[in-house]
């Protein structure tokens, strides 16, 4: 159902069915046609999709991975490379997958071969709820149930080695996700007004049922460490995502709400902004750059999906000030109730392909996994 | 009910997280009573000291009371409750909520059990078989934390030694507190240390050996962090056999009191009460094992242990002040004839690291018993909590030599994930459980698959010495479970920190525990991070150095080769004037006297065939003193091993690996321990998200 007062349009591309359970999250290949969605099965499906000649997507089952966890899997992530996938399970366990690399053609590899399990991380007492891959590809972040997140280094070999082990949420930690240090750089030949710049840096952000978000960054003489706490939400934190270009983050709750944090200082982020527009929990929140390619100031889109089934498309623009803590410009670009009918939806994810960046996918509690095309 | 000590204040990051609710069933002692139909309920009444009596509701006593004969005193009419406790023997290991901050409460280990118990103990007649002889020892970690602590409160004074803290928390133990004896548990780890190198050799000589039911042996993972001994019992069963069976020096200090001491003194086991100061709280988890209690005597081999932290507390409830010398605080005891009735040998210092020295001890085991001069070098890894100590044999042509031994020291929680990981690939144990063993299994082949193919592009078919090298595993591994090692224990002191506003705040006063007490999470400016992340930093290498302070001479690196050095250095301060000869009475005299605790402990007490206790001893023992009156032959063969031996004195030769029998059996279950897998799942609720 769209919404009325929205100039933008939230337009049903496909609905991607077959998992026997409900849909956890979904993962965009970042370099092929390709989507991963994970479920309560203890399934990862993948798709694959082609334009026509009609320039019309279509989206067809490419294979399904029966991935030996033995509870629900919950979370998904991709390498950069988008030859490694990584799967976050309520088993405690970590998989990662890649394709058994054969003499067959590429074309072949690509679309037949078998996923296989190539390294198996164990270390969480309990159940893992988010995995997520730098944006070098070379470490991986994961978070669980009990407490803690954990930095791995992603060695040759399929082989990792654990760099540090993170006990300071006081509660189940939901969700993490890492600064896109490469878009800092591509950014700076952009300048803005009301941005101040910052040394490049890889930064993990952790989201908790202790109503917080942690920020770590790496102390090269010593361990990681957290050196912010976010405070504000009233409630858990569900999910948390950077800005396109790293300056900002946005935060999903419990309390219906979406916090904007902006970077007021190296190591200072700072609330500026609070969008309401939710009946229920936001669980799962994704910002992507927008299309077509925003223009100057343009700060991207902002999806977000949760217990109300509906999707809301934020647009945000930088500041129309120069102040430190000047909130960016948003408007409602679009939404859509009932979504996946009256179920929950579990997580929204942009497509990070070049062209396909008006992509978005969401998983619901209804089994199925949907793209949408969203239009300003 | 307050916790003991000061277990409020962690801002360690390396802690094992507690897990789950402490799922302990409450125990129904008596049936519950019919009731009968239209009979009065009771109520809980609590009285003015806190008592809680159960009281029949209309205000007569219940007829439990009077058929129990409880409700005395001031309970009028009513039953008197007994308070709900939950001690050790309840704990099930579920998850080291012992360090961290929120957790049970234990009242059996702390220094308020300590207290009450004193003051009971006071009351009774010694002659009294109810009268137990109070003993304590205190870990050398213990004593560095409160020299550093005194040290940085007085900086301009000359820094404090542990001898110096030894002999002041001697006298405080024993005027303020009542102990008969304090000891510092450095004899006993000396014990261990032998025991531990024994067990290394007796594993390297069965690792790889064929025959039904051969398991691999090596590497040996170190036993005496009950930090990592209760996580592997948790979460990493697999890992079970490679941890080495000998007691820790606390547990090795609890046979020597209550066995050995005990038989000196003419106590049973059960007539001595035990405490323990340790830098660690999973400590007393580690006593309150089943091993560890004796059956026979319905006694642990230490009754108590308390931290660091809480015997600076009782001290400070004591208004005793650490600060003042006591009277012949510098002198050294003269112990070249020690009466082991009281006087055990003080603060023999092992050379290697501040954790207890494993690792050091079984690579002066392998090097003195190498045909071949080895050489050493040291690799720190990605962090100073993880290195590398590599043995070769020296090679004459320049280049690297044959890796003879390679063991690592490994510290801190992340550390040990990567060495369950490595073990687990290079011994090929199953890491994991259930179809989480079966992802592994596939996983292996897949990357089998990818090597073997790269060997293959390399063309010349030769495998890269280096990468050889690089996949050898490790023989030994020293694990820690805290960053830093045990002089970074959870149980020890704070420092007093500065905050942001540079104001001193004394966090273990306040009780600030956590989050918001670590200054660096406030307000997150880089260099108020860096300061916050280096205090802990810091504090921990002063403890370091405090450990290692000795009055009279500076540290030494364990490997020099010079003999006068290494006899200075191993007793630099037991005998300030004549090193060489100090070094002889020091160690050898500890030597000796370990092959008599062994012998006495584990000896055939017939005495009908002393030849087997002796061979035994000979051949555990160390071989450079064959008798008791061979001290000036010892030390002649002592200028001649050093080179090979550097200085080391702990000793485990295995000659006699084959000695069976009764004396074996005994010594096995005087010095060694064993572990068993948690079943932690518990099947609780469905978890939705």
């Amino acid at each position: 159902m769209q919404d009325a007062n929205s100039t933008g349009t939230i337009e049903a591309v496909a609905e991607l069915a077959g998992h026997d359970d409900r849909v956890w999250h979904i993962a965009w290949n970042p370099t092929r046609p390709l989507i991963a969605s994970c479920s309560a099965d203890k399934h990862v499906r993948l798709y694959s999709y082609s334009k026509d000649d009609q320039n019309n997507l279509s989206f067809n089952h490419n294979s399904t991975v029966s991935t030996g966890h033995t509870k629900t899997v919950r979370a998904l992530a991709w390498a950069p490379s988008g030859q490694t996938l990584a799967t976050g399970s309520f088993d405690a366990n970590i998989g990662i997958w890649e394709q058994e690399k054969g003499d067959e053609d590429e074309d072949v590899l690509e679309n037949m071969a078998e996923w296989e399990c190539v390294s198996l991380l164990e270390g969480h007492e309990t159940e893992c709820k988010s995995v997520a891959y730098s944006s070098t590809g070379t470490l991986l972040a994961s978070c669980s149930r009990d407490k803690t997140v954990w930095i791995w280094e992603v060695q040759p070999d399929a082989d990792f080695e654990c760099l540090s082990v993170m006990m300071e949420h006081s509660q189940d930690v939901k969700c993490v996700a890492w600064h896109p240090t490469e878009e800092v750089n591509a950014l700076s030949s952009r300048p803005s007004l009301s941005i101040h710049h910052f040394p490049p840096e890889q930064i993990l952000a952790s989201a908790s049922y202790d109503d917080t978000v942690k920020l770590y960054v790496d102390d090269p003489s010593d361990d990681w460490f957290c050196f912010s706490t976010l405070k504000g939400h009233t409630s858990t934190v569900w999910s948390v995502a950077w800005a396109p270009g790293g300056q900002y983050i946005a935060s999903a709750s419990d309390d219906q709400t979406i916090r904007i944090w902006k970077r007021v200082e190296q190591h200072r982020w700072e609330s500026v902004l609070v969008l309401t527009g939710h009946d229920r929990s936001v669980y799962s929140i994704s910002w992507g750059p927008g299309k077509p390619q925003a223009p100057e100031g343009a700060l991207g889109w902002i999806a977000s999906v949760g217990g109300d089934g509906k999707i809301i498309i934020w647009e945000l623009t930088d500041p129309s000030e120069d102040a430190q803590m000047a909130p960016p410009n948003y408007k409602i670009l679009a939404q859509r109730s009932s979504a996946h009918g009256v179920y929950d939806i579990n997580a929204a994810v942009w497509c990070p392909r070049p062209g396909y960046e008006d992509l978005l996918a969401t998983a619901g509690d209804d089994c199925a996994t949907r793209i949408w095309r969203v239009s300003p | 009910m307050a916790f003991s000590g000061a277990l409020t204040l962690t801002d360690l990051n390396d802690f094992i997280t507690p897990s789950q609710a402490c799922i302990k069933p409450v125990e129904q002692t008596n049936p519950a009573q019919a009731k009968e139909a239209g009979a009065a309920s009771t109520e809980i009444h609590i009285d003015a000291t806190g008592s809680y009596y159960e009281v029949s509701a209309d205000g007569l006593t219940s007829a439990q009371n009077s058929r129990n004969g409880a409700g005395t005193s001031s309970s009028a009419n009513g039953r008197k409750l007994e308070q709900a406790q939950i001690n050790l023997n309840d704990c099930l290991a579920c998850s080291g909520c012992i360090t961290s901050a929120e957790s049970v409460l234990i009242t059996l280990q702390s220094h308020v059990e300590v207290l009450n118990f004193l003051s009971e103990n006071a009351k009774v007649d010694p002659s009294c078989l109810s009268y137990k002889l109070p003993v304590i020892s205190i870990a050398p970690q213990s004593l560095a934390s409160l020299a550093a602590s005194l040290s940085a409160a007085n900086p301009s004074h000359t820094p404090v030694t542990p001898r110096q803290v030894l002999r002041r928390v001697r006298e405080f133990c024993i005027t303020a507190l009542g102990f008969s004896h304090v000891f510092d548990t450095t004899f006993a780890r000396h014990l261990a240390l032998r025991e531990h190198v024994r067990e290394f050799a007796e594993r390297r000589a069965r690792h790889g050996k064929e025959g039904p039911g051969a398991e691999p042996q090596l590497p040996m993972l170190a036993s005496a962090c009950p930090g990592w001994i209760c996580y592997a019992e948790k979460a990493h069963a697999e890992m079970l056999p490679f941890i080495a069976r000998t007691k820790s020096p606390q547990q090795v200090m609890g046979t020597l009191v209550k066995n050995w001491m005990g038989e000196k003194w003419g106590k049973l086991p059960s007539e001595i009460y035990h405490v323990a100061v340790m830098p660690c709280y999973d400590k007393k988890l580690e006593a309150s094992r089943q091993d560890f209690y004796n059956e026979m005597y319905s006694t642990r081999d230490v009754d108590c242990v308390i931290t660091t932290g809480e015997l600076e507390l009782m001290m400070k409830e004591n208004g005793w002040d650490l600060a003042r010398p006591v009277v012949g605080e510098l002198e050294h005891r003269n112990i070249s004839s020690p009466e082991p009735s009281t006087l055990l040998p003080e603060l023999l210092r092992h050379e290697g690291s501040s954790s207890g020295s494993y690792l050091q001890a079984v690579i002066d085991h392998v090097r003195r018993t190498s045909q071949d001069p080895l050489t050493l070098t040291v690799q720190a890894m990605r962090n100073t909590d993880h290195e590398e100590h590599i043995l070769r044999r020296s090679s004459t042509n320049g280049t690297a030599g044959e890796i003879v031994f390679k063991g690592a020291k490994c510290y801190g929680f992340r550390n040990l994930q990567n060495v369950v990981r490595k073990v687990g690939r290079e011994s090929g144990v199953r890491v994991g459980g259930g179809a989480a063993g079966r992802l592994t299994g596939r996983g292996r082949r897949v990357v089998g698959v990818r090597r073997n193919r790269k060997g293959a592009e390399g063309g010349d078919g030769q495998p890269d010495e280096v990468d050889k090298e690089r996949e050898r595993g490790y023989d030994y591994v020293e694990v820690m479970a805290c960053p830093g090692g045990c002089v970074n224990g959870g149980g020890q002191i704070r420092p007093a920190v500065k905050d942001a506003e540079g104001y001193q705040r004394d966090w273990s006063a306040s009780g600030v525990a956590g989050d918001d007490g670590n200054v660096g999470s406030v307000v997150g400016g880089a260099p108020e991070v860096v300061q916050a992340k280096w205090g802990d930093k810091e504090w921990t290498r002063k403890v370091e150095e405090a450990y290692w302070r000795a009055a009279t001479a500076p540290v030494l690196v364990p490997g020099s080769s010079d003999p006068d050095q290494i006899a200075s250095l191993a007793s630099s301060d037991a005998c300030p004037k004549d090193a060489s000869a100090g070094v002889a009475c020091t160690l050898t005299d500890a030597d000796r006297l370990a092959r008599r605790v062994v012998e006495e402990l584990c000896g055939p007490r017939s005495s009908s065939s002393p030849s087997t206790a002796t061979r035994w001893v000979e051949s555990s023992g160390n071989t450079n003193v064959s008798t008791e009156n061979g001290l000036e032959s010892s030390r002649a063969e002592e200028a001649t091993s050093c080179d090979g031996a550097k200085g080391d004195r702990i000793c485990g030769e295995n000659d006699g690996l084959g000695v069976e029998g009764e004396t074996e059996e005994c010594r096995r279950k005087m010095f060694r321990t064993q572990y068993r897998a948690v079943e932690s799942e518990v099947i609780g609720l469905a978890v939705k998200w």
